[in-house]
C-alpha cells in the first residue's frame, strides 16, 4: 500500500515536467521530423538523400563533427583535472570556485563573441603579445579559421563539462581512494580502475552537452569562422533566413538532433560497464 | 550537502544560459499616454477607439512615440500597437497568419515585399486614399508595381576606404583589387541585404550585368585572396573597422553614424557604378479589416511633417521630395540632388531569381 502511494505521489510531482516536455518539446519535434519526410505523393527519404549527396552539405556535415568531437574531447583532458580539483575542496572553497567557473557564461554570447575579434585578430591581443615577445615573427591568421571555432566553443563550453563532472566526482567517497591504496594500488591504477569508472557517468552527461552544444552553436561560429568555414548551424540560418527554404533548414534540424541522439547512445555504449 | 551546492550551482548555470541566449527582448514602443479627446473638426477621418497593428522594424523604437505615435493619436484619434522584428520573421508571421491576419501595415524592405506579394498577404493600396503620394520621389511611389506598396525611406549601398591607408581615393568597385588593399577588404555576405548588390555592382564594375553575372565570379575568385571575411551584420563591420582589420569594404549607409564612431579616418565614395537605392515601403496587408485606417498610416508616414521629423533625428532618410534638412542632417542621410540622382535600382525579382544560386556560388567560392 505505502509503495503504491508512493508510486502515484511520484507520477503526481513529474506529471507537470512530462506535460510541458510532452507539449513544447516532442509534440513541435513530431511535427518537424513529419514535415521532413512528407512529400506531395506520401512519404519520402528524398530530401535526406540530397542532404547527404551533395558535396557542401556533406563536406559541412563532416566538419561539423569533426569540430564538435575536437572540442568535447579537449573540454574532457582541461575540464577533467579541474574538477577533481574542486571536488575535493572543502565546501565553503568549492562553492567560490563554482561561481568562478561559470563567471564567463554570465557575460551575453554575443559581446563575448566579438571580444574574440579583440583578441584573435591581427592587431589583437594574442598576436602583439607574441609579437612583442618575439615567439612570433609577424601576426598570425587565427580569427576566421577553424581554430578560431574550436577555441571559441572550447570557452562557452568548458564550464559544462567541469560543472557535470564535479557534481559526479563529490559523490565518490574519499574512503574509496584510500581503500584502493590501502589495497596496493598505484596512483595510476586507482584512477584507472576506481576513479574514472566512478565519474564516467558525469563523463557521459558532460561530453553529450559540450558535443551538443559545440555542433549547434550558431553565434560562434557564424562571427568566429565568418564566410570561410560553414557550419550545419550557419547553413541552417542560410536555409531558413536568407532563403526562407524552410524544408531544406528542416532537414538539418533533424540531421542536427539525430546525430546528438547518436552520439549520446555512443557514449554510453563506452561508458564502463560498472559492477 | 556538497551535491546540494552543486545542484543549485547547475540550476543557477542553466537559468543563465536560457536567460543569455533568449534574444534581447524588443522594447516594446510604450502606449502613448492618453491625450485630449481629438476634435473632430482637425480630423476629417475619424478612428477614435480604433487600433491599428503595424508590423514594423525594431529600429529607433524609442522616437517612434514622439515622432509618429502621439501625433498620429491626436489626428486620427487611434492607437498604434507595434510587431517588430526583421523581414523574415514578420514575412513568416504574416504567412502564418494569412487566413485570419491579425497586422494591418506592414513595413518591409522590397526585396521582401516581392515575397509577401508573391505569398498573396498583400493587398494593392488605393491611391486616392493617399493623398501625399504626389510629393513622393518616382522611386518612393509604387517602387514594385500594381500598387502593393509605398516607399517611405530610402537607403544606400556604397563604399568607403581610410583614408590614411590608401594613398589614391576609390572611384569604382574595381579598385578593391588593388594590390596595396590584399588582406584588408571586406564585403557583405551573401545572404545579407547587400549581398547580391555586391555581385551586381562587381559585374556591372567589370563590364557584365545581373545577368551576365560570370564576370563577377571569375573576379571574385580573384579577390578571395584580398577578404579578411565577409561581414553579417554592421556591427561586424563595424568591429573590424575598429581592429583596424578592414580598410575598405561596401556597406550601407546605415551604420554610416556607428562607422565614424570608431574614429579611424574614414571616407565615403560614390564609386562610378553608382549608388544603390534600397527602399523601405508600407503596404497593407490583405483582408485586414482597417484598409481605410491603414491607409490613413501610410498617408501619414510620408506626410511632409513626419518625414521631417524621423529625417531630423536621423531615423529615416526622406522619400518626400518636400523635406527640407540641414546641410550637416543631409550629410548623413541619404539625400541631397547629386545623391539622388546617383542612385541606381536594381531588379528584386532577378535578385529573388538568382539568388538560391548565388549562395550556392558562394558558398562553393569562399567557404571549405
Amino acid at each position: 500500500m505505502r509503495q503504491l502511494f508512493q508510486t502515484r505521489t511520484l507520477l503526481l510531482l513529474i506529471t507537470p515536467a512530462l506535460l510541458f516536455l510532452a507539449l513544447f518539446f516532442l509534440l513541435p519535434l513530431v511535427f518537424v521530423l513529419a514535415d521532413s519526410v512528407r512529400d506531395p505523393g506520401g512519404l519520402t527519404l528524398q530530401r535526406y538523400g540530397d542532404f547527404l549527396a551533395q558535396d557542401q552539405t556533406r563536406s559541412v556535415y563532416f566538419r561539423t563533427l569533426q569540430l564538435g568531437v575536437i572540442v568535447t574531447g579537449l573540454a574532457a583532458l582541461m575540464g577533467y583535472p579541474a574538477a577533481y580539483l574542486i571536488a575535493r575542496m572543502p565546501a565553503n572553497r568549492r562553492a567560490l570556485a563554482m561561481s568562478l567557473v561559470i563567471l564567463p557564461l554570465l557575460t551575453n554570447p554575443v559581446a563575448r563573441t566579438y571580444a574574440w575579434l579583440v583578441i584573435l585578430g591581427r592587431n589583437g591581443f594574442f598576436n602583439q603579445t607574441m609579437v612583442g615577445l618575439g615567439l612570433i615573427a609577424e601576426p598570425i591568421r587565427i580569427i576566421y579559421t577553424e581554430n578560431a571555432i574550436v577555441i571559441g566553443l572550447l570557452q562557452l563550453f568548458l564550464p559544462l563539462m567541469v560543472l557535470t563532472l564535479v557534481s559526479a566526482m563529490e559523490n565518490i567517497p574519499t574512503d574509496v581512494e584510500e581503500a584502493a591504496r590501502s589495497l596496493g594500488a598505484g596512483g595510476l591504477q586507482t584512477f584507472l580502475r576506481v576513479i574514472l569508472p566512478l565519474s564516467a557517468d558525469g563523463l557521459v552527461l558532460g561530453g553529450t552537452l559540450v558535443f551538443t552544444g559545440s555542433i549547434t552553436a550558431y553565434v560562434t561560429p557564424a562571427i568566429l569562422g565568418g564566410t570561410r568555414v560553414l557550419m550545419l548551424a550557419t547553413l541552417l540560418q542560410q536555409r531558413a533566413i536568407a532563403l526562407l527554404d524552410w524544408s531544406g533548414a528542416t532537414i538539418i534540424a533533424v540531421v542536427m538532433i539525430l546525430t546528438t541522439l547518436l552520439i549520446n547512445a555512443l557514449l554510453r555504449q563506452l561508458r564502463p560497464r560498472s559492477a | 550537502m556538497s551535491s546540494r551546492i552543486t545542484s543549485v550551482v547547475i540550476l543557477a548555470l542553466i537559468l543563465a544560459l536560457v536567460i543569455a541566449c533568449a534574444p534581447a527582448p524588443t522594447p516594446a514602443p510604450t502606449a502613448a499616454p492618453p491625450t485630449a479627446a481629438p476634435k473632430p473638426t482637425e480630423a476629417p477621418l475619424n478612428f477614435a477607439g480604433k487600433t491599428l497593428n503595424v508590423s514594423f522594424f525594431a529600429f529607433n523604437v524609442d522616437l517612434i512615440n514622439k515622432n509618429i505615435n502621439q501625433p498620429f493619436e491626436k489626428k486620427y484619434g487611434a492607437k498604434i500597437v507595434y510587431d517588430t522584428g526583421n523581414n523574415a520573421d514578420r514575412l513568416a508571421k504574416l504567412v502564418a497568419r494569412k487566413d485570419n491576419p491579425n497586422i494591418d501595415v506592414v513595413a518591409f524592405s522590397t526585396e521582401f515585399l516581392l515575397r509577401a506579394v508573391q505569398a498573396g498577404v498583400i493587398q494593392p493600396y488605393d491611391p486616392a486614399k493617399i493623398k501625399n503620394l504626389d510629393q513622393l520621389y518616382d522611386w518612393a511611389k509604387d517602387p514594385l508595381g500594381n500598387k502593393m506598396g509605398v516607399g517611405y525611406t530610402i537607403s544606400g549601398y556604397t563604399m568607403f576606404y581610410r583614408e590614411d591607408k590608401v594613398k589614391e581615393p576609390l572611384t569604382s568597385w574595381k579598385d578593391l583589387w588593388r594590390p596595396e588593399l590584399k588582406g584588408y577588404i571586406s564585403l557583405p555576405d551573401i545572404t545579407t541585404t547587400n549581398g547580391p548588390a555586391t555581385i551586381a555592382l562587381i559585374a556591372k564594375a567589370w563590364g557584365g550585368d545581373l545577368n551576365n553575372d560570370q564576370v563577377a565570379w571569375d573576379k571574385l575568385a580573384e579577390l578571395k585572396p584580398s577578404l579578411i571575411t565577409a561581414y553579417k551584420n554592421s556591427a561586424e563591420l563595424i568591429t573590424l573597422v575598429q581592429q583596424d582589420e578592414v580598410w575598405a569594404s561596401g556597406y550601407s549607409t546605415f551604420a554610416w553614424g556607428n562607422l565614424l564612431n570608431t574614429k579611424k579616418p574614414l571616407k565615403s565614395v560614390v564609386p562610378k557604378e553608382g549608388l544603390v537605392g534600397f527602399v523601405n515601403t508600407l503596404s497593407v496587408v490583405k483582408g485586414t479589416p482597417n484598409a481605410e485606417l491603414a491607409q490613413a498610416y501610410i498617408d501619414f508616414m510620408i506626410s511632409q511633417e513626419i518625414q521631417l521629423a524621423e529625417a531630423l533625428d536621423l531615423v529615416d532618410s526622406p522619400a518626400n521630395k518636400n523635406v527640407k534638412v540641414p546641410a550637416d542632417i543631409a550629410a548623413k542621410l541619404t539625400y541631397g540632388d547629386d545623391m539622388i540622382k546617383s542612385l541606381i535600382f536594381l531588379s528584386d525579382q532577378q535578385i529573388a531569381d538568382k539568388r538560391q544560386g548565388w549562395i550556392d556560388r558562394w558558398n562553393k567560392l569562399m567557404a571549405k
